[in-house]
C-alpha cells in the first residue's frame, strides 16, 4: 500500500491543489491528512470543502481546535508577543469567515487515526500542540511512538518534513533488591509530513510525504506551485502582510520578542 | 549545617498521622533542615482544614516547609471552580460519586485559596520534587511503570533525582538508557546521532495518611545522596 500524508494546509487552496495533483501522479492508494486545515491562509472554507469532498481521513490540528474552542488552546508556541498578536488577528479573521458546517466538521475531527501499525496525529500522541522536533532526545521521541502503540508515527505541526529512524535503544531499570528490568525497542519511525500551505523549510514549495508499506520507504515530496496567488489573496483579505512575506520565503518570521520571558499562563 | 531533607506526601487530611510524623522528624539526626510536602495534603481521611492550619503554624518555621499541590488539590480546585476544568471526572472515577459532596463539605474557601497559591513542584539542586510526574499531578510513577515512560519523565525532569508521591509507595530505583541510534533524513540531508541517558534516580516518598496506623516518608541528604525510608506507627 502506498499512502500520501499531508498536513498543515492552513487555508492555502493553491498549494493544496498542486499537492493533490502531484499525489495523483504518484499513484497512491490512500491519502491521510494531519489537520490544521485553517488559519493563516485566505481560503479556509474552500480547503475544508476539498478535503471533505475527497473523503480524506483527517485528524484535528491545533488551529482546527482553536477555531472550535475559541482560542482556549495553549498559544505559548508563538516565538514572540507580536507573533502572538498576528496569530490572534488571523484567528479572528478565520473565525469570522468560516461557514457553520465547516466549523462543525472541524469540531468532530478525531485526535488521532490508526491504520495497522501506523498512527497519525497532528503534533504528538499527547497533544496537538506538542512539537516533535527532529533533534528532540531520542528516548523521548521513542516514548512518543510507543505511547501511540505504533511502529510508524506520522505527525506534522513543525512545518518542516523529516523522517527519523530510531534503532537499538536499551533501557535498564534497577529497583533496589530486585532483578533489573531491561527493555529494548524494535526499530521505530517518526515521519513528519511538513506543510502543504505554510512551509518553513527555507523554500516556498509545498511539502508532503509518501510512505510505502511494502518497502517501508518514505519519500519527502516538495511541490512548486503559484504561491504568489496565495500571497496576493492574503493581502486582499487584510490578513497580516507578514504572512505573505514568509510564505514567499518558506520560513517562519519572528521579530525579537517584546517580552523574552513570556510564558504560558495556562 | 548539613542539608537534611524530610520529604513526605499523601497526608490526605489525616492530622493524627501528620502529628506522628512531625514528632518523628524532631528526633532525626542530623536535624532536618527542610521539609518538603509533595501534595495530597487534603483528602477524605479526616480533617482537611486542620491539616492546612497545622502546616501554616509558626512552630514549623525552622523546617522551612515547602509544599506543592497534588492530585487531591487539583480535584478540589476543579470542584470549587478555580482549576483548569470545571468538572471532576477523575475524582468520581477513582473515589466514587459520594466523594464529590464529601470533599466539598470538608474544606473551607480560605483553605482552598491558600492551596491555590502552592506551586506544582520544586527544582532544588539536582532534584525535582513533584506529586505525580513532570507531566501531571495525576500521573503515577513506580518501578513497574513502562521503562520508556520512566526514561521520558526523567528526561523532562532535567534532574538527577526525581522525587514523587502519587503512588503512595516507598521505592528507590535507577534508570539508565543507552545506545539509541537516531537517523534523521530531511529534504536537505541526513544526520545520525546516538542518544544516552546517564543513570537517573526515581524515588517514591511513601504516604503519611493513606494507610491507617502506619505513615511512611523519606529522608534525603543532598550532600551525599543518602536516602532513608522511614515508617511511623501511630
Amino acid at each position: 500500500m502506498k499512502y500520501a500524508v499531508i498536513s498543515c494546509i492552513h487555508g492555502n487552496y493553491e498549494a493544496l491543489n498542486a499537492v493533490l495533483l502531484d499525489i495523483d501522479r504518484q499513484r497512491v492508494d490512500q491519502i491521510y491528512c494531519l489537520g490544521d486545515l485553517v488559519g493563516y491562509g485566505p481560503y479556509p472554507n474552500e480547503v475544508v470543502e476539498m478535503i471533505r469532498s475527497l473523503d480524506i481521513p483527517t485528524c484535528q490540528g491545533c488551529w482546527d481546535e482553536d477555531i472550535v474552542m475559541g482560542l482556549n488552546a495553549c498559544e505559548c508556541s508563538y516565538p514572540s508577543q507580536l507573533a502572538e498578536k498576528r496569530g490572534r488577528r488571523a484567528h479572528e479573521w478565520t473565525n469570522r469567515v468560516l461557514h457553520p458546517e465547516v466549523r462543525e466538521y472541524l469540531a468532530q475531527l478525531p485526535m488521532s487515526l490508526r491504520q495497522g501499525n501506523l498512527c497519525f496525529v497532528h503534533g504528538s500522541p499527547n497533544s496537538q500542540h506538542e512539537y516533535l522536533l527532529p533533534r528532540m532526545h531520542g528516548f523521548a521521541a521513542l516514548e512518543r511512538v510507543l505511547a501511540a502503540q505504533a511502529d510508524v508515527l506520522f505527525c506534522g505541526h513543525t512545518h518542516i518534513p523529516y523522517v527519523r529512524y530510531l534503532r537499538e535503544g536499551k533501557i535498564r531499570v534497577h529497583h533496589r533488591g530486585e532483578t533489573p528490568q531491561e527493555f529494548q525497542a524494535s526499530v521505530k519511525m517518526i515521519v513528519n509530513a511538513g506543510s502543504v500551505g505554510e512551509p518553513r523549510h527555507g523554500r516556498p514549495n509545498a511539502t508532503y510525504v509518501i510512505y510505502d508499506t511494502d518497502t517501508q520507504e518514505v519519500t519527502l515530496r516538495e511541490v512548486p506551485y503559484d504561491y504568489q496567488k496565495t500571497c496576493a489573496a492574503i493581502l486582499e483579505q487584510g490578513l497580516p502582510p507578514i504572512f505573505a512575506w514568509r510564505l514567499a520565503r518558506g520560513m517562519e518570521f519572528a521579530e525579537r520578542a517584546d517580552d523574552p520571558h513570556h510564558v504560558c499562563q495556562r | 549545617m548539613i542539608a537534611h531533607w524530610a520529604i513526605l506526601s499523601g497526608i490526605e487530611g489525616n492530622l493524627r498521622a501528620l502529628e506522628a510524623v512531625l514528632r518523628d522528624l524532631q528526633r532525626q539526626r542530623p536535624p532536618i533542615t527542610t521539609l518538603y510536602v509533595l501534595g495530597d495534603i487534603i483528602g477524605l481521611k479526616g480533617q482537611n482544614d486542620a491539616v492546612v492550619q497545622r502546616l501554616q503554624m509558626p512552630d514549623l518555621e525552622p523546617l522551612d516547609p515547602q509544599i506543592c499541590i497534588g492530585w487531591w488539590e487539583e480535584q478540589c480546585f476543579n470542584l470549587f471552580g478555580v482549576g483548569l476544568s470545571g468538572e471532576v471526572p477523575e475524582l468520581i472515577a477513582q473515589q466514587g460519586e459520594a466523594a464529590v459532596g464529601q470533599l466539598w463539605e470538608s474544606i473551607s474557601r480560605s483553605s482552598v485559596q491558600w492551596l491555590r497559591s502552592l506551586p506544582f513542584g520544586f527544582h532544588e539542586l539536582d532534584c525535582l520534587l513533584v506529586h505525580g510526574s513532570p507531566v501531571s499531578a495525576s500521573e503515577v510513577l513506580t518501578p513497574a511503570t513502562s521503562p520508556a515512560v520512566l526514561c521520558d519523565r526523567l528526561i523532562r525532569a532535567d534532574a538527577n533525582q526525581l522525587f514523587c508521591g502519587r503512588s503512595g509507595e516507598l521505592f528507590d530505583c535507577w534508570v539508565r538508557a543507552e545506545a539509541l541510534t537516531s537517523e534523521v533524513k530531511t529534504l536537505d540531508g541526513r544526520e545520525t546521532q546516538t542518544f544516552d541517558l546517564p543513570q537517573r534516580r526515581l524515588i517514591g516518598v511513601g504516604s503519611v495518611g493513606r494507610q491507617s496506623g502506619m505513615a511512611s516518608y523519606v529522608l534525603y541528604q543532598p550532600g551525599n545522596n543518602q536516602l532513608k525510608q522511614c515508617f511511623v506507627r501511630y
